[in-house]
């Protein structure tokens, strides 16, 4: 028998144990309820919807959802546009490490302290704080057959004569027309997270590297993301679950067309749950149910990729 | 005795005064607000001195309207008055979300104030389900860039369909701008259902079964697909709706001929004030039924309203005749009042653009007419019906095919 080697917890200590544990659930309850009430019971409550019926007539006439078991996920499977958006949403990860890579390499560009870089900094975040409409509206002038990309284009001679069409509405370009756009919006915030992880970095790191004759490049690969692990499992797993959840992008440029090859899973659940007065909150839930465990798989993968890396580190 | 007498006075005086006490309705109208707050808020108030014992709260909602509905319906604090279209108005019929109107009013006074077709278009289940409000024409009015027709040898405007899209071509081929954008991809009814039924095609067989996939009707899907695959249709006009994209590049000079309401109109005239001035305004050439359609908005009244005869009372005022007269002299609406046909603003000549087309259009509201019932699922199937279209457009399905496709579709999906 193994037996405590420490003093033994009097009654006084015990006491007093007792007291701060009741003490810390006091101060968590206010963000415990809220989270209960607006994050939890919604969830849940969500994912019971997947299991019923529970459409714009049952609700008009006041009446509660219906339990029919997994009939909406067989409604699901059969239904080809759910696959076309899952598949799209699958694709939309693509934008991921270009995402991560290209944010991660502008932040250590600009995390110097040398004249103007305060302006990169908030110029690289303006796209971040910009409606998405008005975002729309520009990239539509890029994309136009008439528009800027084909200009460029053209005037590089890298589209031959007449070759000029519209980048949104062409089924084999659509999809990465809008991966751009994405990135053009992400870039900023996930730049931001960046520079806040590299500056936690300890500058004597860097000048004992630089002592030891070791070049920017292996600065960069030998401290710089070793260091930054954390960040980049945060921002990855950030970028992972926006990805598999886009739909504004979708929605505004090119509204799932043309041919389906823009529509995403979240535009399904979006079209199910919102469309009118007709609307199926019980498919709907179930689509999002599938997307959640989706994004959730990817997380997990990520976290296990990561996270041994940032173990080793 | 003294004691009964006190408690009947107090009672009197308790019913009295709870008589007296106004009720608060609340309105909702859809995308009205900032542009026409001075037409709504003066026609509250005139309705509020009409009726000193209503009082009405007016909020514009935009996009998130129906989300906003059914939010307030669970909330238990549902409007009493909404503004939907016909779209809308029949998806809420069908999902129970609305009471009858004619059920709060007579029948009479509907048949005698509205065009028949008015009051048809928002009916489900043969009750009626909405007051109908403004309404426009999508063949209402053609106008055209007189030097784009010059320099395309052209004279006069067409006057088919036909001579339309042969049109569209000669403009095309001999000036490199467009000639015209049809409607291949609008939202739900406004789509190129459309098109059939001004052709005279139908979209339902006697049955009620879907059935627009006869030669006939891929003959007229096959010279839209070969319109597009010519290059003579701006690309767009198959992610985009055909007025924004017409509207748009019309104000640039890239597209000829703009088929629609007068409100083209008033965005040419803010957009490109120059080009307003050239433009020539007359009468859109029909298809072969030789009918129009058409849009128009209601006032509906929720089954869950808690004064829903109090909200009929003011529907019925903000839709009559002298209301939607003041409101088409603000901006160029097509009135639903049978009076409005008579009415002398709509006979007025002009040469400005707007109060052309306005005289040419404001008086045929008993046109409006989108051709066809919307089915119980309209969104789910409107989608695959514009997802064949546009299978067709590319080149993907043959235009038999993706009609045939979609008739399967509807037919075996159609509530």
């Amino acid at each position: 028998m193994i037996q405590s080697s420490g003093p033994r917890p009097t009654g006084r200590r015990i006491r007093a144990g007792l007291r701060d544990t009741l003490l810390s659930y006091a101060f968590l309850a206010p963000a415990l309820v809220l989270l209960a009430v607006f994050t939890f019971y919604p969830l849940g409550y969500g994912a019971y919807l997947g299991f019923t019926k529970y459409t714009g007539a049952q609700f008009a006439q006041g009446l509660g959802p219906q339990f029919i078991g997994l009939e909406n996920f067989k409604a699901l499977i059969a239904d080809p546009l759910f696959w076309t958006g899952l598949k799209n949403s699958l694709k939309y990860l693509l934008i991921v490490p270009i995402l991560q890579f290209a944010s991660l390499a502008v932040a250590v560009l600009v995390n110097r302290n040398l004249p103007g870089m305060a302006f990169f900094r908030g110029a690289y975040y303006v796209p971040v704080v910009t409606s998405i409409s008005l975002a729309a509206v520009m990239w539509e002038w890029v994309y136009n057959k008439e528009g800027t990309l084909n200009w460029i284009l053209g005037a590089l001679h890298l589209l031959p004569q007449g070759g000029a069409f519209g980048w949104l509405n062409n089924e084999h370009t659509a999809l990465y027309a809008i991966l751009l756009v994405t990135f053009w919006r992400g870039f900023g915030y996930y730049m931001v997270l960046y520079i806040a992880g590299l500056q936690s970095i300890p500058e004597e790191l860097e000048e004992a590297a630089v002592l030891d004759g070791a070049n920017r490049w292996q600065r960069f690969w030998g401290i710089t993301v070793p260091m930054m692990r954390p960040t980049i499992l945060l921002c990855t797993l950030l970028s992972t679950i926006a990805a598999i959840r886009a739909l504004e992008e979708v929605l505004v440029l090119t509204n799932g067309g043309p041919l389906n090859s823009t529509y995403t899973a979240l535009m399904y659940v979006y079209s199910k749950a919102f469309q009118g007065f007709n609307f199926d909150y019980g498919l709907a839930s179930a689509a999002g149910l599938v997307v959640a465990a989706v994004a959730l798989a990817l997380s997990l993968l990520n976290f296990r990729f990561f996270r041994s890396d940032v173990e080793e580190s | 005795m003294k004691k009964a007498a006190l408690a009947l006075s107090l009672a009197l005086a308790a019913s009295t005064a709870f008589a007296q006490k106004p009720v608060e309705i609340t309105f909702w109208s859809w995308y009205l607000s900032p542009k026409f707050d001075a037409y709504i808020k003066d026609s509250i108030a005139a309705f509020e001195k009409a009726n000193p014992t209503i009082k009405v709260k007016w909020f514009d909602k935009q996009d998130s309207l129906v989300q906003d509905f059914l939010s307030s319906v669970n909330l238990g604090n549902a409007p009493d008055v909404v503004n939907l279209n016909i779209d809308e108005t029949a998806k809420a019929a069908q999902n129970g979300f609305l009471r009858p109107v004619d059920s709060l009013v007579s029948k009479a006074s509907l048949t005698s104030t509205f065009y028949p077709q008015s009051i048809a278009n928002f009916s489900t289940g043969g009750k009626v389900y909405g007051f109908p409000w403004y309404g426009w024409l999508n063949e209402g009015v053609l106008l055209y860039n007189p030097d784009l027709f010059k320099k395309a040898g052209l004279s006069r405007a067409p006057r088919t369909m036909t001579e339309l899209l042969s049109y569209a071509k000669t403009i095309k081929d001999k000036t490199g701008a467009y000639g015209y954008v049809p409607a291949y991809k609008d939202p739900n009814t406004a789509s190129f259902l459309g098109y059939f039924y001004s052709e005279g095609l139908p979209v339902y067989d006697k049955a009620g079964k879907a059935a627009f996939n006869t030669a006939a009707h891929a003959a007229l899907l096959q010279q839209y697909v070969n319109l597009y695959k010519g290059g003579y249709v701006p690309e767009d006009a198959i992610r985009r709706e055909a007025f924004q994209v017409a509207t748009e590049l019309y104000a640039q000079g890239k597209v000829a001929m703009v088929v629609g309401g007068p409100q083209a109109l008033n965005r040419l005239k803010d957009n490109n004030p120059g080009l307003y001035k050239s433009v020539v305004v007359t009468e859109a050439p029909l298809g072969k039924a030789g009918v129009q359609t058409g849009g128009s908005m209601d006032l509906v009244i929720p089954t869950a309203s808690k004064h829903p005869a109090e909200a009929a009372k003011f529907a019925a005022f903000m839709t009559n005749n002298v209301n939607q007269m003041k409101f088409a002299r603000i901006v160029p609406i097509v009135p639903t009042t049978r009076a409005a046909q008579n009415d002398a603003y709509f006979k007025q000549a002009g040469t400005d653009a707007i109060a052309r087309a306005t005289s040419l259009v404001g008086a045929s509201g008993r046109y409006i007419n989108p051709g066809y019932k919307a089915p119980k699922n309209s969104d789910d199937l409107y989608k695959n019906f514009n997802d064949n279209i546009e299978a067709a457009l590319l080149g993907r399905k043959t235009a038999q095919q993706a009609l045939n496709d979609s008739v399967a579709y509807w037919n075996a999906n159609m509530k």
